[in-house]
């Protein structure tokens, strides 16, 4: 391609804040209108209550949009920010970004945790966070140079249309001797025909000599960005080490490092083998226990789920260090070299795809009836070419094809394409269309919630059966667990504050197979104290999966095994090595606890965050059909008759269907009950003005908040 | 025989993993074993049968996502 064309608009050199003990305690805004580019200092009463990460997100969102602020209006902000942990080399998922927005599809913040190397180079380049605001006139770039002191905005032309290639392209023009210099974040054309665009974050693979990237993929945040016609956000930073943070206690720092790495590097090899097959060993996992999606979450499990899971990919992931940040010893962000697209703008070249894990699998696999490696390789690849959440894509895709079948839509509306389960080709076709923002694939890229209107409003499609299967809550699509026989999993999803992703709360196992938690208050306890524990990660700008997905081989003999206690330990003493506040296990919850009730006041902000947006499809809770009851009639019947003691002698299975569904829409409703009292929260979801207090956030803006709620 | 984490145990014709986690201590929370490199669940513990001089992981407490 021709060379690229950038044009400076705008440039400062700038004074880099000394980082000390993990913090810069600077912000960086980019507002886009005025091409303005501010340095602003983040006060201790910020730090002390925020934390950093998504904490510092949240924080200068709210400052900057109104309750009226809608997703495509200049003042919404994108925030990235790293946190105070952000950036420390060889500690286990250690340098993850932390992206937010109001999202396109929800109308609420979406939050995305990322991996790559852009939340740390930026941080060393002088800022805990940036926020990006306004609209550019033209495509531009935003630079921020770490090693040269130096922000630039350029107006941008001749640019790769694809994040695939734009991100090869800009690593090598801003530092062609020493690419792993660069990270780059930027989405693609999907992203501007969709409302669920990913942003992909890059990071230069030096064994490989390639940059891969890693997805902030949730609620579209990719949307925004390319609806500010920004191109690319680009940090560029020297090298680092354990120093760079400037750690209150290095030793202390390098001994929990050591210790975390080290058990790592001994057992993942004997428990679930990460570094070699990343995520996917769960497909099998997940299908043996009913709860891998297949066909839009009616099943649980298929006899070709073996085809797509870690027996395939372990022979088709190229072999490799695969850390998404520096010595990361999980390193799971697998990918495959040399594959060769079969349709699109890269048929038959060869590309390196980052990735399948296991929500890329299930999505774009099971959900839809594909169950052939090679194709899912191709749907991974090109959502993120083009910048879309495969999550959306795939749950999205997936309530279309059972529309298609229940013929709730028709080849008339699909432009002729049979979107039956299983077409892998015209589920190809139809991203093709998404990215190009033609035909049937504009309609598709507006997610769920807006397809449920437009195929009742003008294709006459039965709104009942299409709230029941279209698996989406506060207009975000599930990720890809089934729920049906977790209560308390149900309210993971249902209860979490952007919407159904399980990195609030994944609590299936201990509820469904081990019985944990049997009460709804044990139930209500869990959904307490593991999503506080999870929102710590993305404070601190942490990867959560080397907390539980490797564990102590003596966790078993604790009596809360599922916290890995002996983890959380490690996490509070890397807290207090960097920072120097000296902190525990409790100490951690708390940091959470103030940024979580936040951001559900953030929600009752933007006129959501009550009860009646925490509900979630039938399809979640049980089966909506007669097929999908009678496909486990045997599990239904037994509990109809044992747990519930109904005489089921004369019932059809219409009716056994009502009759469960009634029982289990209580059940909903009571773990409701539960959850919101042990959080602090109204009957209606919102936080008591006690409970603000508790926490620490009672600013007049919050409290004016809860008031116009009627709450006083 | 049969190798169960690196522990020797004694085999037996018709083994089921179901039977064996009987007769092993600490094994509440053991939902997935791999049984000679593959995964098995515990819905299929009670149907698959441990061939001789098998190699069995005893993996921990599911996390998921
Ligand atoms: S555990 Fe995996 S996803 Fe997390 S930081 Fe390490 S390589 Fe990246």
């Amino acid at each position: 391609m021709d060379q690229i064309n950038l044009k400076e608009i705008k440039a400062i050199s700038y004074e880099k804040a000394e980082i000390k003990k993990g913090y810069t305690d600077h912000s960086l805004r980019i507002n886009l209108d005025e091409s303005d580019i501010i340095i602003n200092p983040i006060t201790e009463k910020i730090k002390d209550k925020f934390i950093g990460g998504k904490g510092y997100d949240l924080w200068m969102m709210w400052n900057a949009v109104s309750g009226d602020t809608k997703w495509n209006d200049p003042e919404n902000a994108i925030c990235i920010s790293s946190g105070p942990l952000g950036g420390t080399p060889g500690y286990p998922g250690g340098g993850k970004s932390i992206v937010t927005s109001i999202s396109p599809l929800t109308g609420i913040p979406i939050d995305s945790n990322v991996g790559g190397y852009f939340g740390p180079y930026k941080k060393f380049s002088g800022f805990d966070v940036i926020q990006i605001d306004g609209k550019a006139k033209q495509d531009c770039i935003i630079f921020i140079d770490g090693i040269e002191n130096k922000i630039q905005i350029f107006e941008a032309s001749n640019l790769p249309q694809d994040s695939y290639e734009l991100s090869n392209v800009l690593t090598h023009h801003f530092d062609e001797k020493k690419p792993v210099n660069v990270s780059v974040v930027s989405a693609g054309p999907g992203a501007e025909h969709t409302y669920f665009g990913c942003l992909n974050f890059s990071w230069w693979d030096a064994g490989r000599k390639r940059v891969r990237y890693k997805q902030a993929g949730r609620g579209g945040i990719g949307t925004v960005f390319a609806d500010k016609k920004v191109k690319a956000v680009v940090a560029r930073f020297g090298a680092v080490s354990m120093k760079t943070n400037n750690p209150a206690d290095l030793d202390a720092l390098k001994l929990v490092t050591k210790a975390h790495a080290k058990e790592i590097n001994e057992l993942d090899p004997k428990q679930n083998r990460m570094a070699l097959v990343g995520t996917t060993h769960l497909i099998p996992i997940m299908n043996d226990h009913e709860c891998l999606p297949v066909h839009n979450f009616k099943f649980g499990s298929h006899p070709e789920s073996f085809l797509i899971g870690e027996e395939a990919y372990e022979h088709i992931f190229d072999k490799g260090f695969d850390g998404c940040w520096r010595g990361c010893a999980v390193a799971c962000a697998h990918g495959v070299k040399d594959f060769s697209p079969f349709t699109g703008p890269y048929r038959g070249q060869k590309v390196f795809v980052d990735g399948p894990e296991y929500e890329t699998v299930a999505g774009c696999g099971s959900s839809l009836g594909i169950f052939d490696p090679q194709t899912i390789l191709e749907i991974n690849f090109y959502c993120d070419a083009y910048g879309m959440d495969t999550i959306s894509v795939g749950t999205s895709i997936a309530f279309v094809m059972e529309c298609f079948e229940n013929n709730q839509i028709t080849l008339e509306h699909t432009d002729g394409m049979d979107l039956s389960f299983g077409n892998r080709f015209n589920t190809l076709e139809l991203i093709h269309q998404m990215a190009r923002g033609k035909g049937f694939g504009v309609i598709v890229g507006k997610g769920i919630r807006n397809m449920k209107e437009i195929f009742a409003k003008d294709f006459g499609a039965d709104m009942a059966f299409m709230q029941d299967i279209g698996m989406e809550s506060k207009g975000l699509e599930f990720s890809e667990y089934i729920t049906k026989e977790s209560l308390a999993q149900q309210g993971g999803y249902g209860l979490a504050l952007k919407g159904p992703q399980h990195d609030e709360a994944w609590l299936i196992f201990l509820d469904m197979v081990h019985n944990f938690m049997p009460s709804f208050e044990d139930k209500a306890e869990a959904l307490h104290w593991f999503p506080m524990f999870r929102t710590w990660f993305g404070l601190c700008g942490l990867c959560k999966l080397p907390w539980n997905d490797i564990v102590p081989e003596d966790n078993k003999d604790n009596a809360e095994p599922a916290k890995v206690v002996k983890h959380v330990g490690w996490y509070a003493d890397f807290f207090s090595a960097v920072t120097g506040k000296k902190t525990d296990a409790d100490g951690l919850i708390a940091m959470s606890e103030a940024v979580y009730n936040f951001q559900r006041v953030f929600n009752l902000k933007m006129g959501y965050g009550t009860r009646e947006h925490d509900t979630i499809p039938y399809r979640a809770m049980g089966p909506v059909t007669e097929e999908e009851y009678e496909s486990r009639q045997e599990l239904y019947d037994g509990q109809l008759k044992d747990k519930y003691s109904l005489d089921i002698s004369g019932m059809d299975t219409k009716a056994k269907t009502a009759a469960l569904r009634q029982k289990r829409e209580e059940q909903y409703e009571l773990l409701t009950d539960a959850v919101y009292e042990r959080r602090g929260w109204t009957n209606n979801g919102i936080p008591t003005v006690a409970t603000v207090k508790r926490l620490g956030i009672d600013f007049p803006e919050v409290l004016e908040v809860l008031k116009k709620s009627g709450v006083e | 025989m049969i190798k169960v984490d690196e522990k020797v145990v004694q085999w037996t014709k018709n083994l089921t993993i179901a039977q064996l986690l009987k007769t092993l201590d600490d094994v509440k929370f053991c939902s997935v074993v791999r049984l000679n490199g593959k995964l098995i669940s515990s819905p299929k513990f009670k149907t698959t049968k441990i061939p001789d001089n098998s190699k069995i992981q005893l993996l921990p407490l599911v996390a998921g996502g």
